[in-house]
């Protein structure tokens, strides 16, 4: 047989194997690989948890998912391209509760999160955690924020953008402790306002467990009070933020959403993917090595949670901005 | 250490772990020189991979996609003029004059050998002195980056051809277009009209490819298209090789600016893009023919070149070091570590000592194979520019469109190439050099941020704060008035008067 004519037996093959497991899946929703949109830049926290998650779910779901970095405007190009989105379950976006529920509220954006997306579920969250640099004086957080209350103005917050997620977190302390004025040093990103804290410019920040954890353990910085439930398992002794008062959501959710026009089964086939991916035994282990918890919330119950955060959100901004 | 330095040179020497740094090599080779597609994507993309291998093949895999990609970015500078990555820039003022000449491979093998110059010699630099360039990089704040940017500013504004006042209208110009957007530190929104995707700013790639390589598709159109696609390049010169002497003769650039770039590399914040520039300044200043810099120069390929893998080396140091990644390369690189259960920081070093060695040693034997590698692909690449004009520039049109799209898939980014295609065109045929906008652009929003902070933590006493708190950002401050003084007395005297100087 000629190579001429092996290439042609071959790629008729293709073609007959191609239009018959064509019929096979036609009625099935995955028929193409699905896109997930990241709203933020490579190299980020979301960027690394959404490798994780797109290196597993594809054994789940019978298609691969493809990373799609859609950085700018702090996630509000991303979450437009995802609003616009043709309902066919083929876009996703992997975003935060900040992105999705806070700036609507800041500004007049041309979509509303809650109206146009659904969620398929909630991965994981960030707990913040307040820390401060090892020799700073104040042990306990209630000495950084009595400090605060005595001298207006003069403790420097390490923050990013304006109603990012460290931002928040300080806004939303700071509210509670009774309208505490700080001085807020904004920073491009998380890993500059780090630094800021551990060059000794600023006084106070929050920050993830990783590296933050590590930087405590080696004594570089002090971790006063951790968001969550519960005590963080890896530093047993530091109280959270509920414990002494200051209530919760102080946490970033990482949550994979879609268009709410999205056919009820196709939802119900990237719910049921999301679950067996989160009971997978690589997936974990890849969780804990990269320092992120698992949370998982399925998508009803996080619709829930998001109207709560809306409320409280509105609050926030209202007390904090006048509007 | 050195025990353990030993012990990390025997630990790195496996055969799979040779074969996965060349294997990114030639991804981040291929990646970096398609337009758009940048050296952090590629890393990005490829970094589960690295989670399924050993820490010694998948780290050292995902720095030579970092290495390869660099310089991939340079290939297409070279030959189409468009700047794969934003480092290599300075790299399409000489390379496409040279390709022109057909003396592409030539180009790019000085590229090449630059390269591995630079990123060798800070590889070791780097292993040799990692804990002062760790001191460094804590001491270097937003006071002293403002200063440090500050006078690279001055340093480059000296490079642009032509007018000294048309080259001042581009910079300030270049200061206006980094405003646009949101201003991070007050939070507000800047001449972005309410257009979402402007509220970002300009972004960068789509307005580098419309700034370098649109206009030589326009100036391509101009030429009547049939004796245009008859003009073939002298094809019996693609083939030159780079001569000895040539490479001995740009030597000293290449020290200067291997110097510069891991200078600057040990300082967060600053980056390749800036480098290169402060190389190719440099290196223009130092010569004693500067007016053939921009028309086909060796020498300003190799300045910049070198330069911008100087960078490479001390920007991994706060990573291994603190743990806290510099910029979005190395946090890309912080996953890679992370997900193999290193946590990168001080206790790393303290407990596995021999494996961090081992890594910083499969840097150096990256270049190794980075040379062989390219010196390979140069003659493969040097081809590309061989294929008749009437197929070459519809795909530089191709490439250029789909460069600019795939950096964030956002059709409005299409429309910013266009626009800075027809202004930059326009700019060349009024005579007026568009570099230093581009220069202005990408050193406006570093400045502007770093003097914001800096105003900031100052407490409103800025003069207080600099000369009392911050010695070293003074310092470096005060080279400026010095610098200026001494390109005034060189301009006289080349001059022969005071009055010449402005149109020097």
């Amino acid at each position: 047989m000629s190579s001429k004519r092996i290439l042609y037996l071959f790629l008729v093959t293709l073609f007959v194997a191609y239009v018959f497991s064509g019929n096979v899946q036609a009625a099935q929703y995955p028929k193409k690989p699905v896109t997930l949109i990241i709203p933020f830049s490579a190299g980020g926290s979301h960027d690394l948890n959404a490798r994780v998650v797109t290196s597993i779910i594809p054994q789940y779901l019978g298609q691969p998912m493809v990373v799609k970095l859609m950085p700018g405007a702090g996630g509000q190009l991303a979450t437009a391209a995802a609003v616009r989105a043709k309902p066919d379950g083929y876009t996703l976006i992997f975003t935060h509760n900040f992105v999705d529920q806070l700036q609507p509220l800041i500004e007049k954006l041309p979509y509303d999160t809650y109206e146009s997306l659904v969620t398929v579920c909630r991965v994981n969250y960030g707990p913040g955690m307040a820390y401060v640099r090892a020799d700073k004086p104040w042990k306990t957080l209630d000495e950084v924020l009595d400090y605060a209350k005595k001298n207006p103005g003069k403790l420097k917050f390490a923050s990013t953008g304006n109603w990012a997620a460290i931002f928040t977190f300080g806004a939303l302390l700071f509210h509670r402790a009774g309208g505490i004025e700080a001085h807020f040093l904004p920073y491009k990103g998380g890993g500059p306002c780090l630094q800021s804290m551990l060059a000794g410019e600023a006084d106070f920040s929050f920050f993830f467990p990783m590296p933050l954890i590590d930087l405590h353990k080696q004594g570089k910085v002090r971790i006063l009070a951790t968001a969550g439930e519960k005590r963080s398992k890896e530093i047993p002794e530091v109280p959270t933020l509920k414990e002494l008062g200051y209530g919760t959501g102080y946490l970033m959710d990482r949550t994979v959403m879609l268009p709410r026009k999205t056919p009820e089964d196709t939802v119900k086939i990237l719910r049921d993917a999301f679950s067996k991916l989160i009971d997978d035994k690589s997936f974990q282990r890849f969780m804990v090595q990269v320092g992120e918890n698992i949370a998982y919330v399925d998508g009803p119950d996080y619709e829930k949670m998001r109207l709560q955060q809306r409320k409280e959100y509105t609050e926030l901004v209202k007390t904090l901005t006048g509007k | 250490m050195f025990d353990s330095f030993l012990q990390g040179i025997t630990l790195c020497l496996r055969w799979d772990t040779f074969g996965m740094i060349s294997l990114g090599l030639m991804a981040g080779m291929l990646v970096g020189a398609l337009p758009g597609f940048t050296t952090i994507m590629a890393m990005a993309i490829l970094l589960p991979i690295s989670f399924f291998l050993h820490p010694l093949v998948g780290i050292p895999f995902l720095i030579g996609v970092y290495k390869g990609g660099i310089f991939g970015g340079s290939i297409s500078a070279i030959l189409v003029s468009i700047p794969g990555t934003g480092a290599s820039i300075a790299t399409t003022f000489d390379g496409p004059s040279l390709t022109k000449r057909g003396q592409a491979r030539k180009a790019l093998e000085m590229g090449l050998y630059s390269s591995v110059f630079g990123d060798f010699a800070s590889d070791i630099l780097t292993l040799l002195f990692i804990g002062p360039i760790a001191l460094i990089a804590l001491k270097i704040r937003p006071p002293e980056l403002t200063a440090i940017v500050l006078v690279s500013l001055i340093i480059i504004s000296g490079t642009g051809t032509g007018s000294l006042v048309k080259g001042l209208i581009m910079c300030f110009v270049g200061l206006f277009l980094s405003m646009i957007g949101m201003f991070h530190f007050a939070a507000v929104y800047r001449f972005s009209f309410g257009i979402l995707s402007l509220k970002a700013g300009i972004p960068l790639i789509p307005m580098l490819i419309g700034v370098f390589a649109f206009p030589e598709i326009l100036m391509a159109l101009e030429k009547e298209a049939a004796s245009y696609i008859s003009d073939r390049i002298d094809l019996s010169k693609v083939g030159e090789r780079l001569k000895f002497a040539e490479f001995r003769r740009c030597f000293r650039t290449i020290l200067r600016s291997t110097g510069i770039g891991a200078a600057l590399g040990a300082c967060p914040g600053v980056g390749q893009v800036v480098a290169a520039f402060v190389g190719y300044a440099s290196a223009k200043k130092a010569s004693k023919h500067p007016e053939t810099f921009g028309k086909g120069e060796l020498e300003g390929i190799a300045a910049a070149e070198a330069a911008n893998n100087a960078v490479n080396g001390p920007t991994l140091v706060p990573l291994l070091t603190l743990g806290v990644p510099g910029d979005n390369i190395t946090a890309v690189l912080l996953g890679a570590f992370v997900a193999q259960g290193l946590r990168p920081g001080p206790r790393l070093f303290a407990e596995q000592a021999p494996l961090v060695y081992a890594i910083l040693v499969a840097m150096i034997l990256a270049n190794v194979l980075f040379l062989i590698l390219g010196y390979v692909a140069i003659p493969l690449f040097a081809r590309i520019i061989t294929v008749r004009k009437s197929a070459l520039l519809p795909a530089i049109l191709i490439f250029a469109f789909a460069g600019s799209y795939v950096f964030r898939s956002d059709p409005f980014d299409l429309k910013i190439m266009i626009l800075f295609g027809v202004m930059s065109y326009i700019a060349r045929k009024l005579q007026f050099d568009i570099s230093p906008m581009v220069m202005a652009f990408i050193l406006g929003s570093i400045l502007e941020s770093s003097f914001a902070q800096t105003v900031n933590l100052a407490d409103g006493n800025l003069f207080h704060y600099l000369f009392f708190e911050r010695p070293i950002a003074a310092g470096i401050l005060m080279l400026i008035p010095v610098m200026a003084a001494i390109s005034l007395v060189k301009a006289i005297r080349r001059r022969g008067g005071p009055g010449s100087i402005l149109h020097a």
